[in-house]
């Protein structure tokens, strides 16, 4: 049921969204952070989805099947699919980097407390 | 012509380039790193300066990657586009990113040198990000810039790894502007489902045919993500942080340059993808400019740190870019352009010389910067050129594009948003007043440094504050070949989206009229100055009273909070573009 998906994609989201704004622990914010990643690729792959479609997947068809044939039939929207790899890379890159940033906080601070890591304000 | 925009990918593969050879260049010597990273700049910009005179004179170049070239005004593959406000924004990017290298290269010879090697190829990589983002016409391909952008960004924000405030506010960076790319990205694959295409032209001709419920949830999105990005009020949480840690010229950098990116963004989804008349998202663009404006104006008079205070001068600024994007009329949109470049223009000068009084003297507020004006009298010299420009004191630049932007502002009849605006300015000279006559005084204490400018540094200071007379000294030449094709190709959607589905194409270049001596805008200079006069007072008597404490306040400096207003923001952009309509 694609109707099912779309809803957990933005419970997934809403969940992120909560974490991030009331967690003050900064790996929970991270983690936050993943979750409203992952509820992203959910929707776009659910908004690829045609009813009753089958993968995007035309090279070796099954037999009596031609690429162009499959094409014309009911395939999933590989762009989309496409979307989703491109922003799989930069999402475990961005979150290479916010878990090195945490990490030297750590290292700094000594905590995780979002709120004792605020001295520039105002 | 096809020999031409067969060259347009060109600009961005250089600075790629550049960011790829910069950390080899430097095993070399330092000397090296200097000219392979400047020399990648200057033969970005030069290449983009070969496409000036056909782009200014109203053509669109279009050239297909990999040759994927259009079929039934279908394109699969990614299209470059460049019109005159994408070139624009482009050459002020590639040009004075070589001004701030050559700043950055020169200052900061106490870092390492694979320190130093690293940060011109960061710096390189969210210049081609820029550059990039400006010449695309693909919207796929804007995210994937917009990426590219952020990701440099966070590393050069956290580059100080032994400073904690650079961690501190890489963090704050890193959760807004990622969740502003879950925005631009969600938003992108709504378009992309709804009509198939990626292409902007494309977008264009199927959202004139019909603009639905999902295209106008994804102009929000796309709104707030970008406005993250340009630092608007209330998404701009990351912004004064961001500047504050960085280095003089990351952050100009950040604000003269990246900053814009959002701004001109915007101009370009709102007014050459989105048709004008199925959205109704000038008001919201309005309400945001001037909350920005204001808000960003308040915040810097009542701020001691130097380079903060320049921080929140740019969200002011950025809020009077949206204002002018906001009466989508053909002066307003030349305003826009106009105050894009001189954005980068000065505020990369005061970023640059706050960068090298911090640098040169160790200290950071204000109020501590007495006797400056003795010590270093060019440097607040070049600081005052900017200042005046902020403050639209002719014969500078600012004063041509503010009055731009006034005048259609006035011209569409909103004399609340006028009235605004000018207090808006009158507190921006009063905070930038501040900083100016903070110079002046005598010095109270000894600073723990005391260093000299080099030459890289005082050129570049030069050729800015350069720049910045020219822009205002010569506004008709301005206005005729920059500023009106830009104004002009953010009108003619049509003729843009043509261009981009048909392998380049004209648009028509309208005349914005402009008087210099307009006697509305003269009588401002004095007032605006007047009214400065008791804000700088009022600002230093109540300094420390309760209620200034609680207007600073609002900035709490918890990311938990700043993700909050982001999202209460996007909120407000979605409810107006989608919502609203429905109601009405």
């Amino acid at each position: 049921m694609i109707l099912g998906n779309y809803l957990a994609a933005v419970t997934l989201f809403c969940l992120g969204i909560y974490t991030v704004l009331t967690r003050r622990n900064l790996l929970k914010i991270v983690m936050g952070m993943s979750l409203m990643e992952a509820s992203t690729y959910l929707f776009l792959l659910s908004l690829a989805y045609r009813n009753g479609s089958t993968a995007p997947v035309l090279l070796t068809p099954p037999h009596g099947q031609t690429p162009q044939r499959l094409a014309h039939g009911n395939v999933a929207d590989p762009v989309l699919q496409n979307f989703c790899l491109t922003a799989i890379v930069i999402g475990v890159a961005v979150t290479g980097v916010f878990l090195a940033v945490v990490v030297r906080i750590a290292q700094h601070y000594r905590t995780l407390d979002a709120d004792r890591v605020r001295d520039m304000r105002g | 012509m096809t020999t031409l925009s067969s060259l347009l990918p060109l600009p961005v593969a250089i600075l790629l380039a550049g960011a790829a050879l910069a950390p080899l260049a430097i095993r070399v010597s330092r000397h090296v790193l200097t000219a392979v990273s400047v020399l990648a700049s200057l033969a970005s910009a030069a290449l983009l300066v070969a496409f000036a005179p056909s782009v200014y004179g109203g053509r669109v170049l279009t050239e297909y990657l990999g040759n994927w070239k259009p079929v039934d005004g279908q394109v699969l593959g990614v299209t470059f586009g460049v019109d005159a406000w994408g070139l624009t924004f482009a050459l002020v990017a590639s040009a004075v990113g070589a001004l701030l290298l050559l700043f950055l290269l020169s200052t900061n010879a106490q870092l390492g040198n694979r320190e130093l090697g690293a940060s011109a190829c960061l710096f390189l990589l969210l210049d081609a990000a820029l550059v990039g983002g400006a010449l695309t016409a693909d919207l796929f391909n804007l995210f994937v810039w917009f990426e590219v952008a952020a990701l440099a960004s966070y590393a050069l924000t956290a580059f100080f790894l032994e400073r904690p405030p650079a961690l501190e506010a890489a963090f704050k960076l890193l959760v807004l502007t990622n969740v502003a790319s879950f925005l631009i990205f969600i938003a992108t694959a709504l378009l992309y489902t709804e009509h198939g295409a990626l292409n902007l032209g494309q977008l264009h001709d199927a959202l004139v045919r019909h603009t639905g419920g999902a295209d106008l949830v994804a102009l929000g999105l796309l709104i707030a993500g970008f406005g993250t990005k340009a630092g608007l009020v209330p998404f701009h949480g990351w912004l004064p942080d961001a500047h504050t840690a960085a280095p003089g010229p990351i952050s100009a950098l950040f604000s003269g340059l990246m900053v814009n990116f959002g701004i001109a963004t915007i101009g370009r989804l709102v007014f050459t993808v989105y048709p004008l008349a199925g959205t109704h998202v000038l008001g919201l663009l309005m309400v945001l400019g001037l909350v920005s404006a204001l808000g960003g104006a308040v915040l810097a008079l009542l701020q001691d740190d130097l380079k903060r205070l320049l921080a929140y001068d740019t969200i002011s600024q950025m809020g009077v870019l949206t204002v002018g994007l906001a009466t989508a009329s053909g002066t307003g949109l030349a305003g826009t352009a106009y105050h894009l470049v001189n954005h980068a223009l000065f505020k990369s000068l005061m970023f640059l010389c706050a960068g090298a009084i911090v640098h040169a003297t160790g200290a950071t507020n204000v109020s501590e910067m007495g006797g400056i004006a003795r010590r270093m009298p060019w440097l607040v010299g070049a600081f005052t050129v900017g200042a005046a420009a902020i403050a639209g004191i002719p014969p500078l630049n600012g004063y041509v594009s503010l009055g731009l932007i006034h005048d259609a502002v006035l011209g569409s009849g909103q004399p609340l948003p006028y009235a605004l605006l000018v207090l808006a300015q009158a507190i921006t000279v009063a905070a930038l007043g501040k900083v100016v006559l903070a110079f002046l005084r005598r010095q109270r204490n000894p600073y723990a440094r005391d260093e000299r400018l080099r030459l890289g540094m005082i050129s570049a200071l030069v050729l800015l504050a350069g720049s910045c007379l020219t822009m205002g000294i010569f506004p008709e030449w301005v206005l005729d070949n920059l500023v009106e094709p830009a104004s002009s190709a953010m009108r003619d959607a049509p003729g843009y989206a043509h261009a981009v589905l048909s392998g380049g194409g004209r648009i028509t270049v309208a005349e914005v009229s402009y008087r210099y001596l307009e006697p509305l805008e003269v009588a401002l200079v004095p007032v605006t100055l007047a009214l400065a006069v008791p804000l700088i007072w009022l600002a230093r008597r109540y300094r420390d009273s309760d209620a200034v404490r609680r207007i600073r306040s609002v900035q709490t400096g918890s990311v938990n909070d700043y993700a909050g207003y982001l999202v209460i923001g996007l909120l407000v952009t979605v409810a107006s573009t989608a919502v609203a309509p429905l109601l009405r």
